[in-house]
């Protein structure tokens, strides 16, 4: 019991600590036009519809940081923006996926498609839009 | 008479239900479901008169019944469905204590979008009705800084649907981002005094939404023929504005109504608050006075006054806990806004002490 909850505390610390050392990038299709960062903050925030934003998962930390740098906005605001267009029903949250090689596989395969990796996953498949530090 | 409304609700279910007709794709692919709901308590020290929090209610608490679930207590199950790039639908179904006093779900959305282009797009069916700042989300508890929208702002005009058509249209200039909408349709009006609710009226809506950084300005302009008894017209002006840079936020809102019957109204709040790590408190303060007299006869319709403080605890990831005190006077002995079944003895100056309770939730 004891050992696997420190087994579960080291695995997380195995998790987030990478991510967190790590640059992230935004990524999108190669055919993709490059964005700027007020783009990148309107598609996170639902003010623009021009592209599909696409999320990793909720509270990872790569999520967490990618909102903070992206928008200057913690998880609950975000959280409290999306309800509101959600439940004004004019549009949905960006799809979750579990992680950056599900984002950058949804991104390789649509045009329209912008997504946030850290830097050592990006490859021929994808386009750095923008690098976030 | 209800054309409009049966062809738009009837074309948008039509066309949501050929789709699993398609079959192919994995149900999620195109089908996204979600939902929100507040489980609630409220109290009024009050005796000689119900709270009720909105006009809708035909009954609350203080004369009823000491403490009530019914006021604030909602659940709203929502799917989104993605037909193709450009053509979408929501259906949204919502239970809540109604006119007839019951939690008998009811269709408060039905409607298909078509994107013309990624800022110009066509709804058809049953459309929100976004008359006030707030209206857009007012049963979503988990969005709302109180536990209820402020009785005094939505007292003139309770429709929270039209059935018809409208068009969306987004622009931008600069860092300012406008989102238009333009609406025909035909709503239920449930109008001040409960002999008159359940009007069906034509309705006319502008809204303009602009947003800058972390201010966002809400201007809308409704007009209402009401097709039943009483034959009125209602002519409704409304501005919002919310600054909210994260560590706290200011909302003030305020409305002008012009109605043939029942005459002209000024409504409006003013709320603040200031998010501590996963708790804001907040204050607010809102207020409607009725500024004429209509047809009707009836003088001072509605008139109360607010003064509210509370504390939402944002405990766990979608959910939230507010607790809220508020002082009501009621300034009118013909249908203060948020009052019902006034008993002899109401003096104007009456001051109902109410305590709320709500657990809101998305999922």
């Amino acid at each position: 019991m004891k050992s696997s909850t420190l087994g579960a505390l080291t695995l997380a610390i195995y998790l987030i600590t990478p991510v967190r050392a790590e640059e992230i990038v935004v990524i999108v299709n190669p055919a993709a036009a490059p964005i700027s960062k007020q783009q990148l903050a309107d598609l996170y925030l639902a003010k623009s519809s021009s592209l599909i934003p696409i999320d990793q998962a909720a509270n990872s930390a790569m999520y967490v940081e990618f909102y903070k740098k992206a928008t200057g906005r913690d998880t609950a605001q975000v959280r409290a923006i999306w309800s509101r267009i959600l439940f004004t029903g004019l549009g949905i949250p960006p799809k979750q996926l579990p992680n950056s090689a599900a984002v950058k596989k949804a991104v390789a395969a649509n045009p329209k498609a912008v997504g946030y990796i850290e830097k050592s996953a990006v490859d021929a498949s994808v386009k750095v839009a923008l690098p976030l530090d | 008479m209800n054309f409009t409304r049966d062809f738009a609700i009837g074309a948008a279910v039509f066309a949501l239900a050929a789709i699993p007709a398609r079959g192919a794709p994995a149900i999620d692919e195109y089908v996204t479901f979600s939902g929100f709901g507040t489980l609630s308590e409220a109290h009024s020290d009050y005796r000689l008169a119900d709270f009720t929090g909105t006009i809708t209610a035909p009954d609350g608490v203080g004369y009823t019944r000491s403490w009530s679930p019914a006021l604030d207590s909602d659940l709203g199950v929502q799917a989104n469905i993605t037909l193709t790039d450009a053509l979408s639908g929501v259906v949204q179904v919502l239970s809540r204590d109604d006119v007839d006093g019951n939690f008998k779900p009811a269709l408060e959305w039905a409607n298909l979008k078509y994107e013309v282009t990624s800022d110009l797009s066509l709804r058809l069916g049953r459309i929100i009705l976004p008359t006030y700042d707030r209206s857009d989300t007012q049963n979503v508890g988990y969005t709302l800084p109180w536990v209820r929208v402020p009785a005094e702002i939505t007292y003139t005009g309770s429709a929270t649907y039209a059935d018809g058509v409208d068009a969306l249209y987004r622009v931008k200039t600069g860092a300012v981002t406008q989102s238009l909408q333009l609406q025909w349709g035909t709503a239920t009006e449930d109008l001040p005094g409960l002999a008159f609710t359940s009007n069906r009226a034509h309705v006319m809506l502008f809204e303009d939404t602009l947003q800058y950084g972390a201010a966002r300005l809400h201007l809308a302009y409704e007009k209402c023929d009401t097709l039943g008894f009483p034959p009125s017209r209602l002519d409704l002006v409304d501005a919002g504005f919310t600054y909210d840079p994260g560590a706290w936020f200011v909302t003030a809102a305020g409305n002008h109504t012009q109605d043939t019957y029942f005459g002209d109204f000024i409504s409006g709040y003013v709320s603040g608050g200031i998010r501590v790590g996963r708790f804001t408190p907040y204050t607010l303060y809102s207020s409607t006075h009725a500024q004429s007299v209509g047809s009707s006869g009836l003088r001072s319709l509605g008139d109360q006054h607010t003064v509210a403080a509370g504390l939402r605890w944002d405990f766990a990831e979608n959910l939230d806990f507010k607790l809220q005190g508020e002082q009501v006077t009621i300034d009118t002995l013909d249908d203060p806004a948020a009052f019902s079944r006034l008993q002899p003895g109401v003096h104007i100056g009456d001051k109902a002490n109410v305590l709320s309770l709500a657990l809101d939730f998305v999922f």
